[in-house]
């Protein structure tokens, strides 16, 4: 009983130095806490998790997570591709996600491969980003093809930065190349804020400069 | 019965792995290795039902349903700590991404506009100087919460069951608001839309509705506190709509503009989506389409056991106190009875104290298993109006508005 007392009263003074502390950096913080009082800001964790790899693990990249985590088809039940192709077709038909037609049944038979029951068979329609090779014959086209323009507004942002504040960032960088070849190929988040771009490795090199020198070529005033 | 496991039964992996670390090693890993290799992980009971515990701001570790938007679900446990969850374990979720992540409170407006004599634009000042503060106590409780149970298993957040929590609000009164500013006579229903936006232009933005005169109750509220203290902001900060006793969907967060408008707003969030099949039951056969809808509106009765989770051990001979929650849209619960021998004979429990008709309410059961051996745990709560729960599931396309009667399956030794 005595010790307990003893225990409650060290507590105490522990507490109350804890607390003259606290006050006394609120008084030295105060001059800066005034400048934005009680703006409310929070920093969500960075995103990690992307699609499992492969061609259409590109597509879904590129599709999905314009607007969603992966989680949100990693959680899913276990179900077949009947499942996956309406998924597919409520999020283009109700939440506009821009699946271009031709990646529909691809993107329904991925999903069902790796993270449902399996897709029992080939796609219907014939694999349109399986030739990575190809040069479109604009740069547009090749953004398009990817789903850069999902994300990427040239102006304004819209998940990821507008490609004119990266020109503005690495216009002048001796390295601009290499650091937007590397986010491209790799992905990653945290530049830019929490939100993951995801790695798009089957972008050929030359497609690679292709985009980059494009992007670059956005750093003059906003339109 | 060996399938009705209702109840989230969690195995904590950082446990295991710090265990398994510190015999296996004894000293040589620092502790930032050993928290490094512990991401936490819980086993929801359902299949694909692993999830990471994750930290988000304002936030303990909650179950990670998904990460933009975030979708956080409170571990099960945390409702037997006490019949307010608190705010660092209340549920999030969200459906578009692009949410906010800083707001100046001194800037903040609550616009009231569309059909009203004059319309308001309110600083939080002017709300908690200018109109009397109302509090209460409710739940808030999301669609799909339970999803992950449904069978056939259906689309949608895989939720267990704790997409829900109760808290203690302080705000104004929707219905002081709108008095001020003046209803127009020819108002159906009043609109509300909160900061966040989808990422896509042409996805639809997140624009629920009241009818007016569920909006003008006297209940339906704006909060600036919960559980006294701001909202966190992953729970709607500065000022969060509610609207008790119904789906957390109207629940809409960090709320700027009230619309009210002379029809009936027929967006996808009113129309298509939140839909459950228009019977007495909200039910159909399972995996049967819904046939005709009609928009989800209040919760039906739930009942859980809290003090015992599936799978837990118990002395033979030995008396203890069983205790749990239920609730119901706001009639009241008025009688939870505890069966321990899956259903076969019942008795009543003891209710807690009553926070209000919306509020969760507590309830205690005394319980000595005579004989070593498996006992079948369930409860059964009813409203004021007679509504109790079913003893096999309701199903409907949607996973919405799960309330079987839980089974705990727990072993005496």
């Amino acid at each position: 009983m005595k010790n307990q007392m003893r225990i409650s009263k060290l507590r105490m003074v522990q507490r109350s130095s804890i607390v003259r502390v606290l006050i006394a950096l609120a008084v030295v913080g105060a001059g800066v806490a005034a400048l934005n009082a009680d703006v409310m800001k929070i920093e969500l964790p960075p995103e990690t998790a992307s699609f499992k790899p492969g061609p259409e693990g590109g597509i879904a990249n590129a599709q999905c997570l314009t607007c969603h985590s992966v989680e949100y088809v990693q959680t899913q039940p276990p179900m077949p591709l009947a499942f996956w192709s309406a998924e597919v077709k409520k999020m283009r038909d109700k939440y506009a996600a821009p699946i271009p037609e031709d990646q529909m049944d691809q993107l329904a038979h991925y999903l069902a491969e790796n993270y449902g029951t399996g897709a029992g068979g080939q796609p219907a329609a014939a694999p349109a980003v399986t030739d990575t090779t190809a040069q479109p014959a604009s740069v547009q086209a090749l953004a398009t093809r990817y789903g850069c323009l999902s994300c990427h507004g040239v102006n304004v942002k819209i998940v990821g930065p507008a490609f004119h504040d990266v020109a503005v960032k690495y216009h002048n960088d001796p390295d601009a190349y290499q650091k937007i070849a590397a986010q491209v190929h790799g992905g990653g988040s945290g530049k830019w804020g929490s939100v993951l771009m995801p790695p798009f490795p089957m972008v050929t090199d030359a497609q690679t400069k292709m985009l980059a020198d494009w992007i670059l070529s956005q750093a003059g005033p906003a339109k | 019965m060996a399938n009705e496991i209702k109840h989230s039964r969690i195995l904590s992996r950082r446990n295991f792995l710090r265990t398994a670390i510190i015999t296996g090693v004894g000293g040589a890993f620092s502790s930032h290795l050993i928290s490094a290799l512990a991401d936490d992980v819980i086993t929801l009971p359902f299949a694909n039902g692993e999830r990471r515990l994750a930290k988000f701001p304002q936030k303990r570790p909650l179950i990670l349903q998904t990460s933009r938007p975030p979708q956080l679900e409170t571990p099960f446990s945390v409702f037997n700590e006490s019949i307010l969850t608190p705010n660092d374990a209340f549920f999030v979720r969200y459906h578009l991404s692009q949410i906010p992540t800083s707001i100046d409170p001194d800037a903040f407006r609550l616009n009231i506009k569309g059909d009203v004599k004059s319309p308001l634009s309110l600083s939080l000042t002017d709300l908690k100087t200018k109109f009397e503060a109302t509090e209460l106590v409710a739940v808030n409780q999301c669609s799909g919460n339970s999803r992950g149970f449904s069978q056939p298993r259906v689309a949608g957040g895989q939720s267990g069951n704790g997409a829900m929590g109760n808290a203690r609000w302080k705000g104004v009164k929707l219905k002081d608001v709108l008095e001020k500013a003046g209803v127009g006579s020819s108002v159906k229903q009043v609109t509300f839309q909160g900061l966040d936006r989808p990422p896509l232009e042409k996805t639809p933005v997140f624009v629920k509705a009241l009818d007016i005169d569920h909006a003008l109750d006297g209940e339906v509220m704006v909060a600036y506190e919960m559980n006294g203290a701001d909202l966190p902001m992953l729970n709607g900060y500065p000022l969060r709509l509610i609207v008790p006793g119904y789906y957390g969907t109207y629940w809409v967060k960090h709320v700027t503009d009230v619309t009210l408008v002379d029809d009936v707003l027929a967006n996808f969030w009113m129309s298509t989506a939140y839909r459950i099949p228009d019977n007495g039951c909200a039910c159909v056969e399972p995996g049967a389409p819904a046939g005709k809808t009609k928009p989800i509106e209040r919760f039906n009765v739930r009942s859980f056991i809290t003090s015992l989770a599936d799978g837990a051990k118990i002395s033979a001979g030995k008396e203890i106190s069983v205790r749990g929650i239920a609730f119901d849209g706001g009639y009241g619960i008025t009688s939870v009875r505890f069966s321990t021998d899956g259903g076969k004979t019942w008795r009543e429990a003891a209710l807690g104290e009553n926070l209000g008709k919306y509020s969760f309410r507590e309830w205690t059961c005394r319980f000595t298993p005579r004989k070593a051996g498996d006992y079948v745990l369930q409860v059964c709560a009813t409203n004021r109006i007679g509504q109790s729960q079913p003893s096999s599931p309701l199903w409907n396309p949607a996973g919405y508005m799960r309330n079987v009667i839980e089974s705990v399956r727990v072993t005496a030794a």
